[in-house]
């Protein structure tokens, strides 16, 4: 049961006076960069590289990119140019359809070669670096698409799903992915419970922003509090509310 | 306007605003209630006039059947019956070579009904879980669009035997004949569909709390962002989009509030507060720029603009308020009478 009335009777009646929106005032997290390029160079410094001993592309969120571009279809535009000028590639996390992991195209390469350095399938993977991935800047793969326009057979595809960098979508077709990125997820999905789960224990399930940072991290969280919080706010699991000691975040209704 | 109740009943309400009140009640013309010897045994789903007069209309329910009413007399002048419980049905409003109505029900086939023989014309195969939602384009007679708990929209020429014309796919791949089977207009069941006035685009709501809008003559994500659009409807959602103002607004109910959204820049204007249980279902009128919607609370609220004062010219004016106020609430209610 929530204690607190959240909204009160006035306010639906209309007879509040609206405040002026005032400029909002600089916060440690956000409103910064306008441009989804920018947003993406900044949330890639908060990826931590040593965690995987640097095996792993640093991995950004398409929803922490939507907390730092406000207007969100401005943030998608930008994305899918991006993803067709081939500066990035848009990965498919397998634990939520709608959770798309953002990667630089160079960062993605250096790492997938390093990974398969030596390894029995180093050809095939080669082969889809070099020929597959310039030429279509998809989420996935399809299975004529992969035979005929790109002369792969069976064994090479067998291969690269071996190699982590195709993952099985559907009979016949493939979602582009990250070799070793596994434990990302695996630290990703429990870090996001987590902090989560600090929000919702809190007094009336709000926690200032400030003060949510200035926490210490608890062991669970590897990836760092600032990038889940991003991440939160872009995916709307919390609402951000401005208020005069900054911004406030709290659990939905619904 | 047209009702109908969970509990079988159909209303006919009258809209005008006689009394020139700012808060007023509706009153109800007729119905069709549970004395009633034709009366839906289960809740009605759909509600439709016939697009040309309103001398006819068509409701469809849970209780497998698809009936035509003459206003009139409120007699059922044909009944069609289904195999499974019927979801949705739409009538097209501009057609006139034809008189189908397409039909949405529990099993994956869509059933196009005509009104002019009375018997089910043909059937749409390719779906492959329940259809929720069929709307017509408001563009061209024979351009029908799907939507199902498969996770997929179709868009069909209900001229052509061969099949679907589009898959609507959210990533906006490749297109390929092939593997048409992958594409997916959402990752949940797609619950309600509606064309903009237009026919131009086409707006989409699913059960992964998203809302999509996609050009109707390509079937590409035109990639607008609404944001969170919470749907936890297992049935169809019914939405509308507005027709006649400058940039168009879509009204979606959002848990017990409506918001409002504009279509083609997906910014949120405002939230419309009112009802004290979830909104299943909401319907614009342009002729009198009105947005009426239902609830599990048994209300129906109209919705009204408040129009914008005349500023006197010589005055110095203060800043108006940022919140846009065309749509700021102003409480109609109406009470189900019987």
């Amino acid at each position: 049961m929530s204690r607190k009335r959240h909204c009160l009777v006035p306010e639906t009646f209309g007879l509040k006076r609206r405040r002026e929106r005032g400029p909002v005032e600089a916060d440690p997290l956000r409103g910064e960069s306008g441009s989804a390029r920018a947003a993406l160079a900044e949330l890639v410094q908060l990826f931590p590289r040593g965690l995987f001993e640097d095996a792993l592309p640093p991995i950004a969120l398409r929803s922490q990119v939507y907390s730092l571009v406000p207007d969100r279809t401005v943030a998608d535009r930008q994305l899918k140019e991006l993803q067709e000028r081939g500066e990035i590639r848009i990965i498919q996390l397998g634990f939520d359809l709608d959770a798309h992991g953002i990667i630089f195209t160079e960062d993605y390469r250096t790492r997938v070669l390093k990974a398969c350095d030596g390894r029995p399938y180093a050809g095939a993977v080669q082969k889809f670096l070099t020929s597959v991935l310039p030429a279509c800047g998809d989420l996935s793969f399809q299975q004529d698409q992969m035979t005929q326009t790109f002369g792969f057979r069976d064994p090479e595809i067998t291969h690269l799903v071996n190699a982590g960098v195709l993952t099985v979508r559907d009979a016949g077709s493939w979602w582009l992915a990250v070799p070793g990125a596994g434990r990302f997820i695996k630290y990703f999905v429990k870090g996001r419970q987590v902090v989560l789960g600090m929000v919702r224990k809190a007094k009336y399930r709000e926690l200032l922003l400030s003060e949510l940072l200035g926490r210490r991290a608890p062991a669970t969280v590897r990836l760092g509090l600032a990038y889940h919080v991003h991440d939160l706010i872009g995916a709307q699991l919390v609402d951000c509310i401005s208020t005069s000691s900054g911004t406030l975040l709290r659990l939905p209704e619904t | 306007m047209l009702s109908g109740g969970s509990d079988g009943v159909i209303v006919l309400y009258d809209l005008e605003n006689s009394s020139r009140k700012p808060y007023y009640t509706c009153k109800a013309l007729c119905s069709i209630d549970r004395n009633h010897p034709d009366v839906h045994k289960y809740s009605v789903e759909t509600v439709q006039w016939y697009p040309h007069d309103t001398g006819m209309f068509t409701s469809s329910s849970f209780d497998k059947t698809l009936k035509v009413w003459d206003t009139n007399t409120l007699q059922t002048a044909d009944v069609f019956n289904f195999e499974e419980t019927v979801y949705s049905h739409h009538m097209s409003p501009v057609a006139t070579k034809h008189c189908l109505v397409a039909v949405g029900t529990r099993g994956p086939k869509v059933q196009l009904c005509d009104l002019k023989s009375g018997s089910c014309s043909h059937i749409l195969q390719g779906h492959r879980q329940e259809i929720l939602a069929v709307s017509w384009s408001p563009r061209y007679d024979y351009i029908l669009a799907t939507a199902s708990a498969d996770s997929r929209v179709k868009l069909w020429d209900v001229r052509r035997a061969s099949g679907c014309l589009i898959t609507l796919d959210q990533h906006n791949g490749k297109k390929s004949q092939a593997v048409e089977s992958a594409n997916t207009a959402h990752n949940g069941k797609v619950n309600g569909l509606c064309f903009t006035s237009d026919g131009l685009h086409l707006l989409t709501v699913g059960t992964d709390n998203r809302m999509r809008l996609w050009n109707s003559s390509n079937g590409e994500n035109t990639l607008v962002n609404y944001g969170k659009v919470c749907n936890n409807s297992r049935k169809g959602l019914k939405f509308t989009v507005s027709c006649g103002c400058s940039s168009e607004f879509v009204f979606v109910p959002y848990g017990s509030t409506i918001a409002v959204y504009t279509v083609y820049s997906g910014e949120q204007i405002t939230m419309l507060k009112g009802h004290y249980k979830s909104v299943d279902c909401c319907v614009f009128q342009s002729n009198f720029q009105e947005l009426y919607s239902g609830s599990r609370d048994c209300n129906i609220l109209a919705w009204v603009p408040s129009l914008y004062e005349p500023v006197p010219d010589d005055d110095e004016t203060t800043t108006k308020s940022q919140l846009n106020p065309a749509f700021e609430d102003a409480w109609s209610s109406t009470d189900e009478e019987g």
